[in-house]
């Protein structure tokens, strides 16, 4: 365990240590996190305004709340791992994590959280100007705010586990840009990236109960609104974990035979 | 005018600043606020002519100044102070004209397109260069002759071998017949076979052109085969210009004597200092002033079966080069 | 005369090397129809609650993300490629082969390289603005349609010339094949009117990454929203740019072969 927090820490500080070096391509990366959501924050805003003030219980003052937090629980828990996997597997650095006495998700967890640590005061600060422009309506519950805690975190480690998942499908083809671009677009509209699921018809808000891409974005914000009563909440913890085990479970299942694949066709 | 030099550089300096920045967190998180600067001179005042149709060489250890002076002749770098001129042009002014009469060679990086057979990357080349059709066949079947292309041509260059696709570069680099050759480590990473089919092409080539071709490498045994002259250049000063039989001559106070005997049993370490003795084959390293004693002595004392006498081979003589310039 | 001859030269061998992987032309027509899925789900949900949007018509709207089709596939085509290839030749040395050839460096540099493929985006882009115009019932008087010609050149020119400077900064910093993302973020707002947003982001959107220009202007000359002021500084700025970029990459030659200023 203690060797663990040991590699943990190094991998911070060679994360912080690169970021140094690579500053002017993590504020241009943000760029694109701050600026999606606030797209449609002003789009929807738009719709509400041509309605008189609100569309579907959503006014644009809650249109802000929404879209604000939103960029900061998909900043907490988006991942790129599945962008990198398929050039690790090209170029056999896959290899050299395979010859260490460590799992590779552990230095993906840790340079992802390292990397989110060193960027949330800025996201953080564009959250606050974007704040004072938009007036966003939020009024914090505390049941809910505390409760939003383990939800986001939970909500990080399932999006995590199932996009590093996903990532493996790099074992079998390297046509992964369709998968990750589909996977992309699908996350989009199920996660209520492009609009609140309250907004979008019925069947799509199914669809997006069903999968996970409901409890690892919006179910924390909704949570966090305070949209949700105590027994939604317990019910999305419920979900919440039932993906946690399915997720555990599915990455162990590929991750073997991705394994043994590459190792057949040469490492 | 025919006798004027091919490259005339005289006192030639290129000086660059570089950052610099002590390791750990807080050297790091300093740098974002302030950068260290140093003035370092690649280049430290070389003068030298090459001569029309000569093939020089450049020799250096990493980080002497060897690919920087090949940059300031190509054009790709401006010399910071001095005076350089290339076929009679200001090199860093790349003109047109110059441009066409020049080319560069580059070990182990490609100017080819990856997933295209050479011969499509040529017709690039030949519009670039403007070479007119006719022309142009003629050229490239010489090239397919010389360096044994044939069906090299028509394969996607990434499904060539390494050694296949070098041939290749050096057949595009060469088709607009440059009159000025820089060959930047052209046979790096080769086998023995391959290198030494690109120094007979490189050979033939000048014969047959009158191309000036100036080589960096370093592998002793091109500049063995290809040049007559050589260029030593350290910490960006040169420290020899003549032929490559004179450096030997002057650079080396020793020769060596490899002695085959029928066991290493004996000391030899009265006659010279022993290099190394395996199988009955020793090898020593004799002052030049004392080869004619010790051989006689050998030859008397011992149950020789073979002596050879040696110059040094040339990396050594290098190295001392080198060594002697670093005081 | 001779540089189109180039341009067609570099074409030609571009599609060669992407015919080679034929398989790519149907990864391309995928990502693309899922692409324009999304826009368009997008339109469905938002249109869904409402008729107008900060004034303009759901198919005034569709014709403005054919615009974005049309112009994106162009730049994906063409300019993003070739400025890509030029940052990784700066930094792998290989910047050294096109500086020692006779012709001019910033138009080999920025013709270098054609996805072929990327066609699927321009073709998807028109098919989608043809349907939207017939749809307005729009009959593109000759005026009109002049007016659209005109600011989506200047649009690509300016686009063009953006992307050149940015690339550019290679020749100054090291690791900067991120900065071309920047557009990439940015341009996502041009699927919708850029006068939805607030001031301060029309501005950015307008005059720090010129995405107004390629996408919302041209969009507008086709709905009738074209001002005179308009289609006049889309003009000047595509002229000003295409010699501020040649200046700064002549700027970037030099400081690249280590000219004292």
């Amino acid at each position: 365990m203690k060797g663990l927090v040991d590699i943990y820490r190094q991998q911070f500080k060679t994360t912080l240590a690169s970021f140094l070096q690579y500053r002017a391509a993590i504020a241009i990366w943000m760029i694109g996190h701050i600026l999606e959501p606030l797209i449609f924050l002003v789009v929807w805003s738009a719709v509400a305004a041509s309605r008189g003030s609100e569309v579907g219980g959503f006014g644009a003052p809650d249109f802000a709340a929404y879209f604000i937090g939103m960029m900061l629980v998909n900043h907490a828990t988006y991942t790129w791992i599945m962008y990198e996997f398929e050039y690790r597997i090209r170029h056999g650095s896959l290899s050299f994590a395979l010859l260490r006495p460590l799992h590779p998700i552990h230095t993906d967890i840790v340079d992802n959280v390292s990397s989110k640590l060193i960027t949330l005061p800025m996201m953080l600060l564009a959250a606050g100007f974007l704040a004072a422009v938009f007036k966003p309506a939020f009024h914090p519950v505390l049941w809910a705010v505390a409760a939003f805690v383990p939800a986001i975190f939970l909500a990080f480690l399932v999006r995590f586990l199932i996009e590093w998942t996903l990532a493996l499908a790099a074992f079998w083809t390297t046509r992964v840009s369709a998968i990750n671009q589909a996977y992309h677009v699908a996350a989009l509209f199920l996660s209520g990236q492009v609009a609140p699921l309250a907004l979008l018809p019925g069947p799509v808000r199914a669809v997006a109960t069903v999968l996970p891409f409901r409890w690892t974005i919006s179910f924390p914000l909704e949570l966090l609104l305070g949209r949700l009563t105590p027994g939604q909440a317990l019910a999305g913890f419920g979900a919440q974990l039932a993906w946690l085990a399915l997720s555990l479970v599915l990455l162990r299942v590929v991750w073997r035979a991705g394994v043994r694949i590459y190792s057949a066709v040469g490492a | 005018m025919p006798n004027d030099p091919a490259v005339r550089a005289r006192d030639l300096r290129k000086v660059y600043v570089v950052a610099e920045r002590e390791p750990g967190a807080r050297a790091a998180l300093r740098s974002l606020f302030h950068r260290e600067k140093k003035k370092v001179p690649a280049v430290d005042g070389i003068s030298f002519d090459l001569a029309p149709g000569e093939i020089v060489g450049f020799l250096g250890p990493n980080g002497a100044g060897k690919t920087t002076t090949l940059k300031m002749l190509s054009g790709l770098l401006h010399p910071t102070a001095g005076e350089l001129s290339v076929l009679g042009h200001a090199p860093w002014k790349r003109e047109k004209a110059f441009l066409r009469r020049i080319t560069l060679v580059m070990g182990q990086r490609n100017q080819l397109v990856w997933d295209i057979p050479a011969a499509d990357s040529f017709e690039l080349n030949r519009a670039i260069y403007r070479i007119p059709s006719a022309d142009f066949r003629a050229l490239v079947d010489e090239l397919t002759e010389l360096l044994d292309l044939g069906p090299l041509l028509r394969k996607p260059v990434r499904n060539l071998s390494l050694g296949e696709r070098m041939k290749c570069e050096i057949a595009a680099a060469l088709l607009h017949r440059p009159q000025m050759v820089f060959l930047d480590e052209p046979t790096i990473g080769l086998d023995v076979t391959m290198q030494r089919r690109i120094r007979t092409f490189i050979a033939e080539y000048n014969r047959r052109t009158g191309a000036t071709v100036l080589l960096t490498s370093h592998d002793m045994a091109d500049v063995e085969t290809l040049c007559k002259r050589v260029l030593i250049i350290h910490h960006g000063r040169l420290l020899f210009d003549g032929e490559l039989a004179g450096l030997v001559r002057r650079f080396t106070e020793h020769k060596t004597i490899v002695v085959q005997l029928s066991d290493c049993a004996a000391d030899l370490r009265p006659y010279g200092e022993v290099v190394s003795c395996a199988e009955g084959t020793a090898t020593l390293r004799v002052p030049k002033a004392n080869i004619a004693q010790v051989t006689e002595r050998l030859l008397a004392d011992l149950p020789v079966v073979d002596l050879t006498v040696a110059d040094p081979p040339l990396e050594e003589v290098i190295e001392r080069v080198f060594a002697q310039g670093a005081v | 005369m001779n540089s189109l001859r180039l341009f067609w030269v570099f074409l030609r061998v571009s599609v060669l090397s992407e015919l080679a992987y034929r398989a790519n032309f149907f990864l391309q027509l995928f990502e693309s129809l899922v692409d324009l899925g999304v826009a368009l789900a997008g339109l469905a949900v938002v249109f869904s609650y409402t008729d107008t949007l900060g004034g303009w018509r759901p198919d005034e709207v569709l014709a403005l993300v054919g615009v974005f089709f049309l112009v994106g596939g162009a730049i994906h085509l063409v300019i993003e490629p070739s400025m890509q290839r030029f940052i990784e030749a700066v930094s792998e040395g290989t910047l050294d082969f096109t500086l020692t050839k006779p012709a001019d460096a910033q138009f080999l540099v920025s013709i270098q390289r054609v996805e072929i493929w990327k066609l699927t985006d321009l073709v998807l882009g028109t098919g989608l603005l043809v349907f939207a115009l017939v749809r307005m019932g729009t009959h593109l008087g000759a005026l009109q349609a002049a007016g659209f010609a005109v600011t989506l050149v200047a649009g690509g020119i300016i686009v063009y010339s953006f992307w050149l400077m940015l690339a550019t900064l290679s020749f100054w910093f090291v690791r900067v094949e991120n900065i071309l993302v920047i557009f990439q973020s940015m341009y996502e707002a041009g699927r919708w009117p850029v006068s939805l947003y607030p001031r301060w982001l029309r501005f950015s959107l307008t005059f720090l990454v010129p995405v107004a220009f390629a996408t919302t202007v041209p969009a507008q000359a086709l709905s009738g929203r074209l001002t005179g002021r308009t289609l006049l500084g889309a003009g000047t700025l595509a002229a000003l740019m295409l010699v501020v970029s040649r200046l700064v990459w002549r700027a970037g030659v030099r400081r690249y072969s280590g000219a004292s200023a």
